[in-house]
């Protein structure tokens, strides 16, 4: 089973700072990471492949920087990496981003199945996996929790929604895309370490996919901008007073009142 | 006898969790306070003098042989006292101290340093100028690491708490410049590293209220490994390393001058699960005899695998943790710091070595980024709570029962024998246990987990016989958590009645009405 998995650098978020005057991510001096949803596909993808047999080849558009965490990927047993970059990719928005995977996708050719996390953390719009997936003209299944059941040409998915969860199948090639606690990913071992020191990562630009520069990066991102805030929230705070008894008490009675008790 | 007044509570229920710690032992108290200034602290203070209460100092109370357990008397709770009070830049050493009260937590501290972030309220001008240089400098670190990194700065400092990292850094003291210390009557003195040293094994204090003291350092040796038990003595010591370890036995610590040194650019880990304990053994001496050295070498024997693969199928707290080889036995973690290329090559280099000791490359895990180090931290840390797990569930049944850990450790050349020692000695009583720690430092925790009193009197007779065989290779029976009240007759074993009564009389000079940590170290007469 040959598995394709969409991965993303993004900001790493313990250190985040948002700016207060543009309310945009401060992105100097913030080292880079994988994104933490990207993760699980991978080590789903690497589970699959060690069962089935195939490859798992991991492919994502970004700055000629984000070969390292794919070297990282590559460190982890996956087969191969690619990277799209090019200058003509910055800025791009959902429907760009998912218009150059498909093409790198398509160069690529050959795939079962196709794995992206369910959001990038850096802009959290969950978009790109399904819009992928209709650019290809395949079948997707978003916030996959589970995988029930994955036969050559069919894959049962169990997909979190908000009041439980959904049983839904597909035919191959379909495009999933996962929730964090699927799996425990794993961290790369010497052995794996070691070969991938060996491989290098393929970096393709717009020409390499015959992309059309008018459709990639900011030129053909429609989304704009046009306000980002940080959202207030109504909190309040109270302190429960008396022996812990007491406050236990209080505190039974707050949940129940608010509903957060059952029975 | 019970007091109320504007800072001390009487004890009532609500305070019930401060009778405990993670000893799991549970005491009893008359009254309690939560000081947040030295004024305050002082004032405290005079009113037990005025009845003579007994103290019972505390900080974040995860210490696990019972130092924090009062026994009658007050509760003085330090975690208010949680405030950095000033910074401080030495252009010769290149380092930054940071002065800080005892009740900052050791996780609040590496985020304050990580982020270069504190909380400047009343800092002077010097100070501020220093954070503004810090801010502009590289990264730095503080580094001892003990693990539970919810305990209090004072903790760690009275226990001269210690960890994995240990092997590179050395414990705490290595990175304590100056104390401010508070005796149980009051009186108060500031101690800077080579400002006050005996002489010869004399030596001479005077506090801010005039008052001199005097007294003689024990002539006990200590020994020559990583060790906790009793005060620290030697000739024509700093005063500030007699504080440090002495489990609140001698005075209140109030301020921390603690050193920051640069932080290494790269940090790197790797856990190899072995076939065997030969395997095992045979890498951790090899390693630690690189001349690129790691910084922690860590161990977990076949049993706390186990119990970590039970832990991780039946309890959601640990469903994270990674999932081991399958015919895995026994597991060593290495961690290496400097340069990324140094750190690498210290890697495979230690990669070699462990497929030459009889490992196999594919049965490692390799952490390169944060991400990776904190899944393989989180898996270190794991052991001592799927302990303290295990025991708490075993106690609903019979309440009786305790863990019984050892902190002991031995001389580099023992490591074989006392690890021999252990397993023919565990194999042979039946009793469950658990074998884990700082093995770079010939300091393992093996854990007895009884499932009777059978068991527990079984596994405190081994205990006893470890503390004489330890002692005979030249260890000592506390390396890092100190004596508190659980190891009093093991710290006798090892510096004699003698040893004992030139301790008492160092604590007569400080505190002559043995009101400070009472049952800490010594018995309770
Ligand atoms: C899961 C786990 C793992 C651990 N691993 C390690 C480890 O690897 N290495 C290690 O060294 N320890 C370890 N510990 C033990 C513990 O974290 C340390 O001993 C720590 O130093 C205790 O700090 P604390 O603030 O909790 O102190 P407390 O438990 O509150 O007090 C410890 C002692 O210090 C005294 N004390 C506290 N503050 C002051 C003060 N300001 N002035 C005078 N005396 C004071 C107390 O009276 C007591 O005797 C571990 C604990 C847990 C729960």
């Amino acid at each position: 089973m040959d598995i394709i998995v969409c991965v993303k650098q993004v900001p790493d978020t313990q250190e985040v700072k948002i700016d207060p005057r543009t309310n945009t991510i401060v992105r100097e001096g913030v080292s880079s990471v994988l994104n933490p949803f990207d993760a699980y596909a991978v080590e789903e993808a690497l589970r699959i492949r060690d069962r089935f047999g195939g490859k798992v080849i991991a492919i994502s558009m970004g700055i000629q920087k984000a070969s390292k965490m794919l070297k990282e990927i590559l460190a982890l047993g996956v087969d191969d990496a690619v990277l799209l970059s090019d200058r003509v990719f910055a800025g791009a928005d959902t429907l760009a981003t998912a218009y150059t995977l498909a093409l790198g996708i398509q160069k690529i050719g050959k795939y079962d199945l196709i794995l992206c996390g369910k959001q990038a953390i850096d802009g959290d719009t969950a978009q790109v996996g399904p819009s992928l997936a209709e650019k290809l003209n395949i079948p997707h299944i978003t916030y996959a929790s589970k995988i029930e059941k994955l036969e050559s040409r069919w894959i049962r998915v169990r997909r979190l929604v908000d009041d439980g969860y959904e049983i839904v199948e597909a035919s191959l090639p379909a495009v999933i895309t996962v929730e964090k606690g699927l799996n425990v990913p794993r961290l790369p071992s010497l052995k794996t370490f070691k070969a991938a020191q060996k491989k290098g990562v393929k970096i393709w630009n717009h020409q390499d996919i015959l992309a059309d520069p008018s459709c990639t990066g900011l030129n053909g991102s429609p989304t704009q901008v046009i306000k980002t805030f940080v959202p207030q929230y109504g909190k309040s705070v109270e302190i429960l007073e008396g022996t812990m008894t007491q406050q236990v008490e209080k505190l039974f009675h707050k949940l129940s009142e608010e509903g957060f008790l059952f029975e | 006898m019970s007091m109320q007044g504007k800072y001390i509570q009487r004890f009532s229920e609500e305070y019930e969790d401060y009778l405990k710690d993670e000893s799991r032992m549970i005491g009893e108290a008359d009254s309690i306070s939560f000081p947040k200034t030295e004024e305050s602290l002082r004032a405290i203070l005079f009113e037990l003098k005025n009845h003579q209460s007994k103290i019972t100092v505390q900080g974040a109370r995860t210490g696990i042989t019972g130092g924090a357990i009062p026994k009658g008397g007050h509760v003085l709770n330090l975690s208010r006292m949680n405030k950095v009070k000033g910074f401080r830049y030495d252009p010769k050493s290149k380092n930054y101290f940071l002065t800080v009260q005892p009740g900052v937590l050791l996780s609040e501290l590496r985020q304050m340093i990580s982020d270069k972030d504190f909380d400047t309220e009343d800092w002077s001008k010097e100070s501020l100028a220093t954070l503004k240089r810090f801010r502009k400098d590289q990264e730095y670190f503080f580094p001892p690491d003990p693990t539970e990194a919810s305990a209090s700065i004072g903790g760690m400092v009275s226990n001269n708490a210690s960890g994995a990292r240990t092997f590179r850094y050395g414990p705490t003291r290595n990175y304590i410049e100056g104390l401010r210390i508070f005796l149980a009557d009051g009186d108060s003195f500031l101690l800077r590293r080579g400002e006050n040293k005996a002489n010869g094994r004399t030596f001479v204090i005077q506090t801010d209220q005039g008052r001199i003291l005097s007294g003689e350092i024990p002539s006990y040796a200590m020994p020559d490994v990583k060790n906790a038990s009793g005060y620290y003595a030697k000739k024509n010591m700093d005063l500030v390393d007699l504080f440090i370890g002495s489990e609140g036995t001698l005075g209140i610590i109030t301020e921390v001058e603690i050193k920051l040194i640069p932080k290494p650019a790269f940090f790197c880990g790797m856990t190899v699960f072995a076939p065997n304990e030969d395997i095992a053994l045979h890498f951790i001496c090899r390693i630690r005899e690189c001349a690129f050295r790691p910084a922690a070498i860590e161990y977990f024997n076949a049993d706390a695998l186990v119990l970590l693969k039970e832990q991780k199928r039946k309890n959601a707290a640990f469903s994270t943790l990674l999932e081991m080889p399958f015919d895995s036995r026994e597991a060593v973690y290495v961690e290496y710091h400097g340069e990324e290329e140094e750190v690498i090559q210290g890697i495979l280099q230690a990669g070699e070595i462990f497929v030459s000791c009889g490992g196999n490359e594919a049965d490692t895990w390799l952490a390169l980024n944060s991400q990776g180090m904190e899944q393989l931290h989180f898996f270190r840390h794991a052991v001592p709570e799927a302990v303290n797990l295990t025991i708490d569930e075993r106690r609903r049944k019979e309440a009786g029962l305790t863990k019984l850990g050892t902190d002991m450790a031995v001389p580099d050349a023992m490591l074989e024998d006392v690890m021999h020692l252990y397993r023919t000695t565990l194999r042979e009583t039946g009793v469950e246990s658990v074998i884990f720690g700082h093995i770079g430092n010939n300091h393992v925790h093996v854990n007895i987990l009884p499932r009777n009193m059978e068991d527990y009197i079984k596994g405190k007779a081994l205990y006893g016989k470890w503390a004489e065989a330890v002692l005979k290779m030249g260890g000592t029976v506390s390396a890092e958590h100190g004596i508190g009240k659980m190891k009093i007759s093991l710290l006798k074993k090892m510096i004699g009645e003698k040893g004992i009564e030139e301790m008492k009389g160092i604590k007569r000079t400080f505190d002559p009405e043995w009101r400070l940590n009472i049952g800490n170290l010594f018995e309770i007469e």
